[in-house]
């Protein structure tokens, strides 16, 4: 696609109608671009300022993750899962150890099920924190951002505490989790939420409302709810375009049903119904309600088990099922096919930010280049997600 | 625009006018908000430390207990039962045992681990019966040489331990020391060199 001609072919079979453009250019944005959050490359067909087009070219990070599973024995798998999306990999554990679980029949003990939820939503708010930060990073704001590393840092070392590293957790087993947590650790996480609810407010004062922010935001890249509903939008991304969808609420996987929280959506803050700052707000909204749960979550948490007694050699009758979760970037699925073995015949990984690589295409035309920055930070793609 | 607003009689105008300095207002005040929020960070403890000149405890303490740092095996209390080599997703340790033909006693040739391939899951540290194998606090180093990030535990052949029934707490050591020893390579390297001389 680097051959120009081609690329305006290209176009002409995408947009039929669009009117043929005399000065147009195509340049590559990306996949080294600083503000594509990790390796993405984007083919902007301009004109002067105003992009016609930015066709999204993914691949740069493919890894075979999904390949590597059929090699690996499940129980093996769980660290490769952390890498499908390094900013939440708590929720990768969590939709592999669910599939299996469903397969195997293994029933998971209620304290692993608390544990999970617990630091499931401390990664979404950790997750939240690079999305939202970024974004503001992007547009040229970078206090916020360190801001927001500085709070990441606490829930990195919270983490740290529990299971030994500070991103690629590796917490969950298939059965429940690896280690109970330690005696202080509720203690610690309760003064983190304590000195973070108001912190959000800090923030909201430092970047949210700050009018040149909201004037790069509001009414930019406005995704209505038909087309996020079409182009298969998930999680935050979805829930700004005001469709209430959240799977903790609508699936009701795990224990969230126990839980008291409300899942925001975006009513067009401060312009359209859905446009990129609907997107940013709804994910700080969002950090409030996590926070909900955990302090929730802590309160009645039972004692007990933390891990079903699985067989180490674990072999799974020949059956297929797909398990799903909403992770901080949406909907993450799991689609397994066991043959017996003790590894997966096939495994597919269903990622949020795939699928909101799909609308950059359309979402994109007539903005201008600068909001191209605005729309990918606002969908809050995560490179290794897309391309697994 | 002072002007404009006296002599227009479109109220359509007269709103026009009044939003763009309510825009004005609202620009400065937010901006001047976030300001005052930047400012207030002066008066705050910061949180950064000067790692590694200024610490106020030392690092061993600083990092929690369960901390997955690079692996370390206190080698009189292996069994050589190998599940942490089969259990290993990608395969980085390596374990030879030989017999010997006349005494038929067994003994541990090679235990070797790949650090340069390891991710530092814990798999292989979570089946270890007897602690042998664990992570110490070590995260950080460098090496000139690839070849240098395969520590190889064994000096000479060992026996491999016999588990008593009574023991319930194995004293492994656990302290760091012996990855430490293995990692001698990495630390020792002259500081500021530049070119390799070796
Ligand atoms: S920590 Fe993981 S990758 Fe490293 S040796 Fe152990 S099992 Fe293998
Ligand atoms: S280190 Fe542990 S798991 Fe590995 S062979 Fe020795 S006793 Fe077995």
């Amino acid at each position: 696609m680097k051959n120009p001609a081609k690329v305006n072919e290209a176009i002409r079979h995408l947009k039929p109608q669009a009117a043929p453009f005399e000065e147009e250019m195509s340049l590559n944005f990306g996949p080294q671009h600083p503000s594509t959050h990790g390796v993405l490359n984007f083919l902007v067909v301009t004109d002067g300022e105003v992009m016609h087009q930015a066709l999204p070219n993914i691949g740069y990070l493919h890894r075979g993750i999904e390949k590597l599973a059929e090699m690996t024995p499940y129980s093996g798998f769980m660290p490769y899962t952390d890498r499908v999306d390094y900013l939440a990999a708590m929720f990768a554990n969590q939709v592999f150890a669910m599939a299996v679980e469903s397969l195997a029949e293994i029933e998971v003990p209620k304290r692993a099920e608390y544990l999970r939820v617990i630091v499931c939503e401390l990664n979404r708010i950790a997750s939240h924190f690079i999305a939202t930060g970024a974004l503001a990073l992007d547009l040229g704001a970078v206090t916020p951002f360190v801001q927001w590393l500085r709070e990441r840092e606490f829930i990195n070392d919270i983490m740290e505490a529990l299971c030994g590293a500070r991103l690629t957790y590796n917490y969950m087993r298939i059965g429940g989790v690896s280690v109970d947590m330690p005696g202080d650790l509720p203690d610690k996480i309760l003064r983190f939420l304590d000195h973070f609810e108001p912190i959000i407010d800090e923030y909201n004062r430092l970047i949210s409302n700050n009018e040149i922010f909201v004037k790069r935001l509001a009414d930019v890249a406005v995704i209505s709810p038909i087309d996020a509903v079409n182009f298969g939008l998930v999680g935050p991304n979805l829930r700004a375009s005001g469709i209430g969808i959240d799977l903790r609420k609508t699936l009701g996987y795990s224990v969230y049903p126990d839980f008291d929280f409300e899942v925001p959506l975006g009513k067009g803050f401060r312009g359209a119904l859905g446009d990129a700052y609907d997107r940013y707000m709804v994910r700080i909204l969002e950090m409030t309600q996590s926070c909900r749960i955990i302090r929730q979550a802590l309160e009645k948490i039972p004692g007990g088990e933390y891990r079903a007694n699985v067989k180490k050699k674990l072999k799974v009758e020949e059956n297929e099922v797909y398990s799903r979760v909403e992770s901080a970037r949406g909907e993450m699925g799991v689609y397994l096919i066991s043959d017996g073995t003790d590894r997966p015949y096939r495994l597919k990984i269903k990622t949020g930010s795939f699928t909101a690589m799909s609308i950059v295409e359309k979402a994109s035309q007539g903005l201008m280049v600068a909001d191209l920055i605005a729309l990918i930070g606002s969908l809050d793609v995560v490179a290794p997600e897309v391309d697994r | 625009m002072v002007s404009a607003m006296e002599t227009a009689v479109n109220p359509s105008v007269r709103s026009a006018v009044r939003k763009y300095f309510k825009n004005i207002y609202q620009l400065f005040y937010s901006i001047l908000e976030g300001m005052a929020v930047t400012f207030s960070y002066l008066f705050r403890r910061p949180i950064t430390i000067q790692y590694p000149y200024k610490l106020d405890k030392p690092m061993d303490e600083i990092i929690p207990d369960r901390f997955r740092g690079i692996l370390g095996v206190d080698l009189r209390y292996c069994i050589a039962c190998r599940l942490c080599q089969t259990t290993c997703p990608i395969a980085c340790i390596a374990i030879d045992l030989e017999r010997n033909p006349e005494t038929k006693e067994r003994f541990i040739t090679r235990f070797d681990i790949d650090i340069s391939k390891c991710m530092f899951c814990g798999l292989c540290v979570e089946v270890c019966s007897t602690g042998t194998l664990h992570h110490s606090k070590i995260f950080d180093g460098t090496s000139r040489h690839v070849e240098n990030l395969v520590l190889e535990f064994v000096n000479t052949p060992v026996r491999p331990f016999i588990k008593p029934k009574s023991i319930e707490d194995i004293p492994v050591d656990r302290s760091g020391a012996i990855t430490r020893n293995k990692l001698k390579d990495f630390f020792d390297l002259p500081k500021f060199r530049l070119t390799d001389e070796a």
